[in-house]
């Protein structure tokens, strides 16, 4: 978890200052400043951009499956025929990092959008409507939240069984709480923002105001918080496989494959190191990503 | 800069002289992965590490020569009535309990009557003596098969013949309590103070979760044990318990927690001379759903027999340290059978006989359900299967449920298949033979609905044969006819249950059905 | 002030009634039957369901969840299935261990975080800087494990200065410490560096060293003191986090603490445990995000005028 959830408020709450100010958001403008500026920001996208692909093409880069085991060729070395050896069940690590490589940065990347969607969409509400709706959506976001975040994944997953959809379902719910409060905390401020007004004096339904005004301005907030959301993600999911509640084997993901890659630790090293190294890569990129997006989004940053 | 280097060398060299203690003589360190819940027989049946060293039983199984025997321990002597009903027993003279208190036949009554008058765990064996279900529903105080004749002798009556009876006596489930004891304390199974028995030691601590400490029994009747303390330490993670036997901090390693791979790599080529082993006298089995669309088929499953491929599972899993096993009744128990055919790899065949059921273009999917808490040779052996299974045209998905989710499951009778293994709690073959395909209870659950009644009576009648070789006969022929003709059950192998001894340790000898238990007496240290 | 924080405190007290609500109810929709797996693989299924009998287990939801509201509030938690001893006694004995294994951790992150964080920033993209920074990242994208072996295989096995496992002495506590508290380090270290650099920019910093003040003595005097504000609060908001257990930390190193009773309460199906262990790491987060708002409250000269 890289940062932790009360700072993340706070600092993205100041991004929801710019916003009340009315001004027209140059989103692209400050996203061009991002690639202008910021090279590690750059770079990392790009990384992340070339994990992608070769996720997605993992079946031309690897003749071998994710799961093709032979048992009587175990642990053995990197070599011309298995580039990055084999694990435990023979089968070929690079392949398995290729293929595992969808599962992590699926796991990344749908729980953090999910939990946005659903926090978003409670967080508006709570913010616009108040009242018992507020009270009731906050309540519910206090308990999450004051849940130690490990015993909260750990109940969900014992509930619903491993395997990678209940991974999505469970990191969803412990990670809405937070975009809700930010996003409430945005709305109280754009509500009484000058359009929001006019536009409830014209007579334009909540609902719409809620989807045209206050939404798309909470956007920023929104990307920043995703792009940091994906990489806690990613971390929480190799913890649960360490527990053996993450995705199942014979499937890969990168938190599987170090996990059961330890007890081999000093037989066979690449196990462990090589979804280690890439684990350490993607959640960087994200973070300066993410750090980088925050950067050129704070009006903070902007005058100086 | 220099000063903090310097700072840290000092303390470096202090901490550094702290770990080369020296140890203490007599004391055995040791480790388990996970904590025991209680030290009472009567609330488990499988922490049996302070029933094993802390109490006694009347017979004790013991290896002699490789093959497992049932030994008199307390009983001194014993008889048995011809229509194999009736035991007479005569106990050992002048034992004594760790606290003084002698060991009585009334102590026997006491501790058997105790296992069903709580009524949790191992209420199997004293349930076959006259008067034990009475004694189980409330009905009765005291078993009527159980007549104490004085301090030493003392008869008891089974509801049916068992010629298995002193083998069962022998299980860790029927340890000897003190009666006296037992009306003082209230913390039996969970004080250590209060856990008292007649073996060669005495439990004198319990920390949850970090340790447990064993200190010889000056009162003990047998040898003395070379072994005089020992320290049990809870290390969840396996690679910590690899790297403190490595560096001297443990006396015995169970490798059963390490992959062969490692065994194979680290053990067996630097300390191959301090490997002990024993077969775990328990199969690794494949169960199938009788009631399943396509496993209901006896053609499909004697094709899954033959297509999994057990010689790379054994040379591949296991390294070699395993046994082919081709029945239910493992190796090294009584009543094994080693000329049984069991099924034979040929995956052509298995996919002509697949054809001939009507399933020849790979119509076949089921669920192979695996408990996430199995060792990780059985993870690999459901993955190798899958493998096997899907060269023949088979879709066999490998889905996951962690330990109570999958009791649960399997409990509904609606699971697919499953891979398990069996570990024999006492040597005679009713123990896997009635428990799986003994009761039409059991058999929704254990053997996922196998429904031949026929076959379920006899298993349970076979108990009840009193002559030896004519039950013996019983079991394999029903053995036969569940694997052979039914194919009920797909046996795999038995593992080697592997440990190494450290530095300090002379011999040890496992225990003789591959336990992770162990008697801390048969451990001699140099 | 004080109205604020009896606000929290009953915002507080629903908090933890909520929560001990949802895992009720969430440990009945768990698959699996706590007296089955409490009996293994040997038992019977008539005496599974004569056993939950007696554990009161067989009654309806509603009287099973006033009966442990009553006995809790009275101070009786029950007792573990699986560890067979009281969970009070259990979690006074594990919690020990977490807060020493917290506290160690803690000083790590801190020392070494702000530490970092002020070398990193006073030699801002000069070569300590990126050192500095590499540490602190390192910390934040390591997996816990990792970083828990590779603690335990250098600094214990291969060196032997330090114990692989166990919490025999203080000694024990170290490596633990270090592995748990290198990703609070990591975060406390980038903000610390980021706040550091926003002061330094601000004119009072300027004056000082006009003043003829020591470059040195004035990060520490003036600039550390206004940039520490938002790192003492992420750093009360970690040590509730660290106090909460550190099930993989626990793990490797063989402690026994609040995170690996979790796990056992929740693989046992252990109810009593895992109501236990909830109740209290929630507690604690409570009173850790309770803290926090205190010691805002109170650094903060903005609030503390405005009330």
């Amino acid at each position: 978890m890289p940062l932790s959830g009360r700072k993340k408020t706070d600092a993205l709450a100041s991004l929801a200052l710019q916003s009340q100010l009315g001004e027209e958001i140059r989103f692209r403008d400050r996203l061009r400043r991002l690639a202008r500026e910021n090279k590690t920001a750059v770079v990392s996208a790009a990384l992340i951009l070339v994990m992608a692909l070769a996720a997605v093409f993992a079946p031309l880069l690897t003749p071998y499956g994710e799961k093709d085991m032979d048992l009587l060729n175990r642990l053995s070395p990197p070599s011309a025929a298995h580039l990055l050896g084999t694990d435990e069940g023979g089968r070929d690590v690079l392949a398995r990092l290729l293929y595992g490589a969808r599962i992590s940065l699926l796991v990344g990347v749908v729980p953090a959008l999910l939990s946005l969607l659903l926090g978003a969409l409670l967080g508006v509400i709570a913010g616009y409507r108040g009242g018992w709706a507020d009270a009731l959506i906050m309540r519910a976001a206090d308990i999450t939240l004051a849940f130690p975040s490990m015993l909260l994944t750990m109940v969900v997953m014992y509930a619903l069984g491993g395997g990678i959809g209940n991974v999505f379902l469970t990191l969803t719910l412990v990670n809405w709480a937070n975009v809700a409060r930010v996003v409430r905390a945005q709305t109280l401020q754009l509500k009484n923002s000058e359009f929001a007004e006019s536009a409830r004096i014209t007579g334009v339904p909540s609902r719409v105001i809620m989807r045209r005004h206050i939404l798309p301005n909470c956007l920023p907030t929104l990307l920043v918080l995703f792009t940091l959301n994906i990489p806690a993600s990613i971390l929480t999911e190799s913890s649960l496989s360490f527990l053996g509640l993450g995705v199942q084997p014979p499937y890969a993901s990168w938190g599987l494959m170090i996990n059961t890659g330890r007890q081999y630790l000093f037989n066979a090293p690449w196990l462990c190191f090589v979804p280690g190294a890439a684990i350490m890569l993607i959640v960087l990129a994200f973070n300066f990503l993410g750090n980088g997006l925050m950067d050129v989004l704070d009006p903070r940053q902007q005058k100086s | 800069m220099k000063k903090w280097l310097s700072l840290l060398l000092v303390l470096a060299l202090f901490l550094g002289s702290a770990a080369a203690e020296s140890v203490e003589p007599g004391l055995l360190r040791a480790a388990v992965r996970y904590d025991i819940s209680t030290m009472d027989v009567a609330e488990t049946t499988d922490n049996y590490l302070i029933p094993l060293n802390v109490m006694d039983r009347l017979f004790e199984t013991r290896l002699v020569d490789g093959k497992a025997q049932v030994l008199n321990s307390l009983a001194a002597d014993y008889s048995v009535s011809e229509d194999g009903r009736t035991y007479r027993f005569t106990l050992r003279d002048g034992v004594v309990f760790s606290n003084g208190s002698p060991l009585t036949a009334s102590d026997v009554q006491f501790s058997f009557e105790r296992l069903l008058k709580v009524g949790r765990q191992n209420t199997d064996i004293p349930l076959e003596i006259e008067g034990g279900e009475a004694l189980l529903k409330g009905e009765a105080d005291s078993l009527k098969g159980f007549q104490v004749e004085d301090d030493t002798r003392f008869t008891i009556t089974l509801t049916e013949p068992n010629a298995g009876f002193t083998a069962e006596l022998s299980s860790p489930a029927m340890s000897i309590v003190d009666a006296e004891t037992m009306a003082q304390v209230t913390g039996f199974g969970k004080v250590p103070a209060d856990t008292i028995g007649s073996g060669p030691y005495i439990v004198t601590e319990w920390v949850a979760n970090d340790h447990y400490t064993l200190v010889q029994n000056e009162r003990y009747w047998g040898p003395e044990p070379s072994v005089k303390k020992v320290i049990i330490r809870v290390e969840p993670d396996a690679g910590t318990q690899n790297l403190k036997f490595q560096s001297g901090e443990l006396d015995l390693i169970d490798l059963e927690s390490l992959d062969s791979a490692i065994v194979a790599s680290v053990y067996k080529t630097g300390m191959a001379d301090r490997i002990v082993s024993t077969p775990r006298v328990g199969v690794i089995f494949m169960m199938m759903n009788e009631e399943n669309e396509f496993l209901k088929d006896v053609r499909v499953r004697r094709a899954i027999g033959m297509a999994v491929n057990v010689d790379a599972v054994i040379q591949g899993v296991f390294m070699g340290d395993a046994i082919r096993e081709k029945g239910i009744i493992p190796t090294g128990i009584w009543g094994h059978n080693d000329a049984l055919e069991g099924f034979a790899y040929d995956p052509e065949g298995a996919r002509k006989l697949l054809a001939e059921a009507g399933y020849a273009d790979g119509q076949i999917h089921f669920e192979i359900s695996m408990d996430t808490s199995s060792s990780t040779a059985v993870q690999l052996i459901c993955a190798s299967v899958s493998q096997n299974l899907e060269a023949v045209g088979i879709r066999a998905e490998i889905v996951s449920y962690e330990h109570s989710a999958w009791l649960a499951h399997r409990g509904t009778g609606k699971m697919d298949s499953f891979m398990a293994t069996w570990s024999m709690d006492y040597n005679d073959p009713a123990n896997v033979m009635y428990t799986f395909f003994g009761s039409e209870a059991n058999s929704k659950g254990r053997s996922l609905n196998y429904a031949d009644t026929d076959i379920i009576h006899r298993v349970a009648a076979a108990r009840a044969i009193v002559d030896d070789a004519a039950r013996m006969q019983e079991y394999q022929a029903l053995e036969e006819k569940l694997i052979q003709e039914d194919a009920a059950w797909i046996p795999l192998c038995t593992n080697l249950h592997l440990y190494c001894m450290g530095d300090r340790v002379a011999s040890f000898a496992p225990h003789w059905a591959g336990f992770s238990d162990f008697y801390a007496a048969d451990v001699v240290l140099k | 002030m004080l109205r604020t924080l009896a606000q929290r405190l009953v915002q507080a007290v629903i908090v933890l009634a909520g929560v001990m609500l949802l895992i009720f109810v969430m440990l009945r929709i768990v698959p699996g039957n706590p007296v089955e797996t409490l009996m293994g693989e040997h038992a019977n299924q008539e005496t599974i369901s004569r056993v939950s009998e007696e554990m009161g287990l067989d009654q309806p939801l509603h009287i099973q969840f006033f009966r442990y509201l009553s006995s809790a509030l009275q101070g009786d938690f029950g007792t573990s299935f699986t560890l067979g001893k009281p969970v009070s006694r259990l979690l006074r004995s594990a919690f020990v261990n977490t807060l020493i294994l917290a506290l160690f951790a803690a000083l790590f992150a801190w020392i070494i975080g702000i530490g970092c964080g002020v070398l990193a920033a006073v030699t801002k993209n000069r070569l300590p800087d990126r050192i500095f920074t590499g540490f602190s990242l390192l910390g934040i994208s390591l997996p816990v494990f990792m970083a828990a072996m590779f603690l335990q295989y250098v600094f214990a096995f291969r060196l032997h200065w330090l114990p692989i496992s166990g919490a025999d002495s203080w000694t024990g506590f170290i490596l633990p410490g270090i592995a748990l508290g290198w990703n609070s380090a990591g975060q406390i270290a980038q903000m610390t560096r980021v706040t550091l650099l926003e002061t330094l920019q601000e004119d009072y910093i300027d004056t000082a060293l006009a003043k003829g003040l020591s470059p040195a003595r004035t990060v520490v005097r003036h600039a550390l003191r206004n940039a520490m504000l938002p790192v003492l609060t992420m750093m009360a908001i970690q040590l509730s986090g660290l106090l909460s257990g550190a099930v993989i930390t626990e793990t490797v190193f063989s402690l026994n603490g609040l995170g690996r009773l979790m796990v056992q309460a929740i693989s046992g199906r252990d109810i009593p445990l895992l109501q236990g262990t909830a109740l209290f790491t929630t507690g604690i987060v409570i009173l850790g995000s309770l803290a926090a708002d205190c010691l805002y409250a109170v650094l903060d000269p903005r609030i503390r005028k405005g009330g």
